[in-house]
């Protein structure tokens, strides 16, 4: 891979994330209403509102002052102080909030990367087959469903239902200091927003494979890998597959970049304690650096995950470099 | 390349199995034994922060009052009671409160008059800088009550000086803090702590971790000294932020032994297994009104370019007229499902001490609306449509806003219902920041371009909580009907400096003389839908008699609890308050399922509705892919 290539792909991203930056300042104060208005207290006198508007920057003006001071901090790692979580910094809560979402979404990611491509290689590969019209199926229906259609469900069956596992949450109030009972604790909590997650994921990745693989399955070095006798199993593993996980990489290195921004309504509908959930918290509440900060993470994260798809990309197909 | 191969399968192996593991460690989690009793309460907010000062939420309020005391507690009837103080003698001027001598925090420092000197001082500093502290809603109450100077001759004595013998000294919701860790803190520093737990206190439980987003847990205090010692050991706060849902979920699973605020259909359907639920539709301290805008009444004041659109709205006559054209049970039965009563004065029934119903109450009565729009001088024209005295047509904006579906539900009631009198109702919603700077007149820096308000309130244990907004001072902060009163002024001043049967009476004449100018047509009193299981905790009690066990004043419920396996028979299970049919409904047993009931016919519908589904979707992707597959 060239270096000017590579050095071209990285001024990009570069770009788009100041523009990211810029974007964020404004959008968030083109919504309506502002956080003083939020408190609604009737008790405060306007002298009062006009010193807590002082204390959070909103008596100045939004440009330059605003502007000027929120890149200034935001380029310095600076995110201020949430609005919600009073006293708390907006680095601390949305650090916090990062695991747990890293955690579901991720596993989740990764469990339905591994079932989604095999089970559309398995589709594609023996199309008509009973594998692909249950799976295909299968992943039609979950690719169609939100995650709380998922969720309810699972919570109602084996939470409420069987008292297999918790209904939501992450740890258990109280929980042992012990790593390895805390580990069962989280992996309690985990099972069901991971199913739900995983399920939801599955589909996607498996009805693209599937086509890439029916794709791949007409090219000439198949046939030659058939004409050579190879067995048919090999012939999938070694040589389709590889070829058809081309367009996935862009499909899997979209869906990482969004890991960070969790999935809100898996986590509302589980009161797991990520990034989702904190984005729905922020809004209602108005907490513009808590916003800015999760938009920014959530942007930076796509941008990220973008430039590594095109370098990936670029390694696994040279046609892409010219 | 066979053998990368069988080392990426390996690979994948061990994740699967990894997975695998996390799932079956998951199904067969360990129990650890000897756990303490935990009684475990859900609720659909979402704890901001433990600091007191700088909590805005309901349960906010209900975590610091655990581990806090206040000077002066609420009894079962919200009346004062023993708190941080164990007695009290009023006079004139002043308030001496007794502290018992052999007092402790949670740490065992000995609890003085010296900590509520500095917690109440916190306040009397704030008020005096004309400020506040963090989110500046516990200080005003210190200001509200006359407070003027306090006092600690002795560790067991302290000492408010009041500018009026009210009784509101005694309503004051300032936690008491413990001096020896907070002391060197001014008001402004104590609003910028974190509080984080474990914290030090002296109320029946100390906060002793807290999960953002997941729960706040609470221990016994040793050195509590109240009265009650309830039968848990621990108190969990779950929090399951605007999810009723899996709350309820979580309740019919038995993770939760109370969940407050459920929905009306929720609440319904664990109405009908008594046997496991006791469901508990408590009176809310606040209401939901049509709030009119009679910007100039009683200042003669005109707004350019702004204000209501009809002079009509100043006058009581048409106001009144338009009080009997809603049908204030209709939109309980069908807007809020049953629960919640209808409104009449300004002091909703939940204050049991100061709420009086209308001496001349209004009745749902179209017809009669209609008589007194004619005698008021409200004509309808050929068109049948109703016409100011100024010769133009009424047609009414009606705003809400867009944080309830109930208030979309109301509005049409009332189109519906003014469209009979030939008055035109056109209904929006907006955002709530939106809407308050749309209510605001020239004193707030706004042109109040608006009819009627369709939005609510909720108070505090002191009527003036609620009272307050009706003042001519308010118009441009808390006002949102814009009425000014120089009589209702004057009452309130009075009755702000009279205690006992005196305040009562003028309190009286004031939710009269409200009821009958009526820049408010109070719709509804709402309800508070808690439900609680009846398995593992007895002795729950509603504070007060119409209210719910939690979330309420106080703590002392927390303080009531005991054992129910203890009780060889749990009786019936009784609704203490108003059910979906109306005022004072007690419910007897009811044939209800067996524990757990309801939830195994819910787990045994997905079941069915899944299995259907599953073989459903099957054969008709059989049926659309046979062709397609024999033809290949």
């Amino acid at each position: 891979m060239s270096g000017r290539y590579l050095g071209r792909k990285l001024v990009q991203a570069m770009v788009t994330v100041f523009a990211i930056i810029l974007l964020n300042f404004v959008l968030f104060r083109l919504m309506p209403g502002s956080p003083d208005r939020a408190t609604k207290n009737p008790h405060l006198t306007a002298a009062v509102i006009e010193g807590n508007r002082a204390r959070w920057g909103l008596d100045k003006p939004l440009f330059p002052d605003q502007l000027v001071n929120y890149v200034e901090e935001t380029l310095t790692g600076d995110l201020g102080y949430s609005i919600k979580y009073r006293g708390q910094p907006v680095t601390e809560v949305v650090l916090e909030a990062m695991g747990p979402t890293l955690l579901l979404i991720g596993l989740g990611e990764l469990i339905a990367i591994i079932v989604g491509l095999a089970l559309g290689a398995r589709s594609g590969w023996v199309r008509g087959g009973k594998v692909d019209r249950i799976g295909n199926g299968v992943s039609l229906i979950f690719y169609s469903m939100p995650y709380f259609v998922i969720g309810m469900p699972l919570i109602i069956i084996f939470a409420a239902g069987l008292h297999w596992f918790p209904t939501s949450g992450m740890t258990s109030p109280g929980g042992s200091k012990d790593l390895v009972a805390s580990l069962f604790d989280v992996g309690r909590h985990l099972v069901l927003p991971l199913a739900a997650v995983s399920l939801g994921l599955i589909g996607a990745y498996s009805i693209l494979m599937r086509a890439s693989i029916i794709e791949t399955r007409a090219e000439d070095y198949v046939m030659t890998a058939r004409a050579k006798g190879l067995a048919d199993g090999r012939i999938l593993r070694a040589h389709a597959f590889p070829n058809a996980l081309l367009p996935m990489v862009t499909l899997i290195a979209i869906n990482l970049g969004y890991v960070v921004a969790g999935a809100i309504t898996a986590e509302i509908v589980f009161t797991w304690p990520g990034l989702g959930t904190l984005t729905v918290q922020a809004l209602a509440a108005r907490d513009y650096p808590l916003l800015q900060a999760i938009f920014l993470i959530i942007a930076v994260s796509v941008v990220l995950a973008n430039l590594a798809a095109d370098i990936i990309y670029s390694y696994l197909d040279p046609r892409v470099r010219s | 390349m066979r053998s990368f191969q069988r080392r990426r399968g390996a690979g994948l192996l061990a994740m699967l199995a990894f997975t695998g593991s996390v799932i079956l460690v998951g199904v067969a989690g360990p129990v650890a034994a000897a756990d303490p009793v935990i009684l475990t309460v859900g609720t659909t907010q979402d704890l901001d922060a433990s600091n007191p000062f700088n909590t805005e939420l309901v349960v906010g309020y209900e975590a610091f009052a655990l581990t806090y005391s206040l000077l002066v507690d609420f009894d079962k009837d919200a009346h004062p009671a023993p708190g941080f103080a164990d007695s009290w003698e009023r006079s004139a001027d002043r308030v001496t409160f007794k502290i018992g001598s052999d007092r402790k925090w949670s740490d065992g420092q000995p609890a003085t008059s010296e900590d509520v000197c500095y917690s109440w001082g916190l306040a009397l500093a704030a008020i005096k800088d004309e400020s506040y502290i963090g989110s500046g809603y516990l200080d005003p109450g210190v200001k509200d009550a006359g407070v003027t100077k306090i006092e600690c001759p002795d560790p067991n004595t302290f000492i408010a000086y009041t500018t009026d013998p009210s009784d509101r000294v005694f309503q004051v919701y300032v936690p008491i803090l413990p001096k020896h860790i907070w002391g060197k803190d001014d008001y402004k520093k104590i609003a910028e702590e974190t509080f984080d737990a474990p914290l030090v206190g002296t109320g029946p439980y100390t906060l002793a971790e807290w999960k953002t987003g997941q729960f706040a847990r609470f221990v016994r205090n040793p050195n509590w000294w109240g009265a009650g010692k309830g039968f848990e050991d621990e108190v969990v706060l779950r929090f399951f932020a605007d999810n009723t849902d899996t709350m309820v979920q979580a309740l019919k699973a038995g993770e939760l032994d109370y969940a407050h605020g459920v929905n009306s259909d929720q609440f319904k359907q664990l109405q009908a297994d008594t046997a496991t639920y006791t469901t508990v539709a408590g009176a809310a301290n606040g209401w939901t009104q049509l709030a009119f805008n009679t910007y100039g009444t009683g200042t003669g004041k005109t707004i350019k370019n702004g204000g209501a659109s009809t002079k009509a709205l100043q006058d009581a006559a048409f106001r009144d007229a338009l009080g009997y054209a809603t049908d204030h049970q209709a939109l309980v039965d069908r807007v809020l499902g049953g629960f919640g009563d209808p409104g009449d004065t300004v002091v909703p029934p939940v204050l049991t001490d100061f709420h009086v119903t209308p001496d001349n109450p209004r009745t749902f009565n179209i017809d009669l609306a209609k008589q007194k729009l004619d005698a008021a001088g409200y004509k309808l024209d050929a068109n049948n449509k109703r016409l100011d005295k100024e010769g133009k047509p009424i047609n009414l904006r009606l705003y809400y806003p867009n944080t309830d579906d109930n208030y979309k539900k109301v509005a049409q009631f009332v189109a519906e219902w003014y469209g009979q009198l030939g008055i035109g109702v056109t209904h929006q919603s907006f955002d709530s920041d939106t809407l308050t700077a749309l209510l605001l007149p020239p004193e707030g820096d706004g042109t109040a371009k608006y009819d009627i308000e369709l939005w609510g309130w909720s108070g505090s244990p002191d009527p003036n909580g609620l009272l307050y907004v009706f003042l001519c001072n308010q118009i441009g902060t808390s006002s949102d009907s814009n009425y000014c009163n120089k009589q209702y002024d004057d009452l309130y001043a009075k009755e702000s400096k009279e205690g006992g049967a005196e305040r009562k009476a003028t309190l009286a004449q004031m939710q009269n003389l409200i009821y009958n100018e009526a820049p408010y047509d109070v719709l509804y009193y709402d309800a508070n839908l808690d439900a609680y299981r009846n398995d593992r905790f007895a002795g729950w009690q509603n504070m007060p008699a119409n209210g719910t066990p939690f979330f309420t004043y106080g703590t002392l419920n927390y303080t009531l609890l005991t054992d129910a396996t203890a009780v060889p028979t749990p009786g019936p299970t009784v609704l203490a308050t108003a059910g979906p049919s109306g005022p004072a409904a007690t419910q007897g047993p009811v044939t209800g399922g067996t524990s757990g009931g309801g939830g195994n016919t819910t787990l045994w519908i997905v079941l069915v509705v899944a299995v259907i589904v599953i073989v459903g979707g099957w054969w008709l992707y059989r049926r659309r892919t046979a062709p397609a597959a024999e033809e290949e």
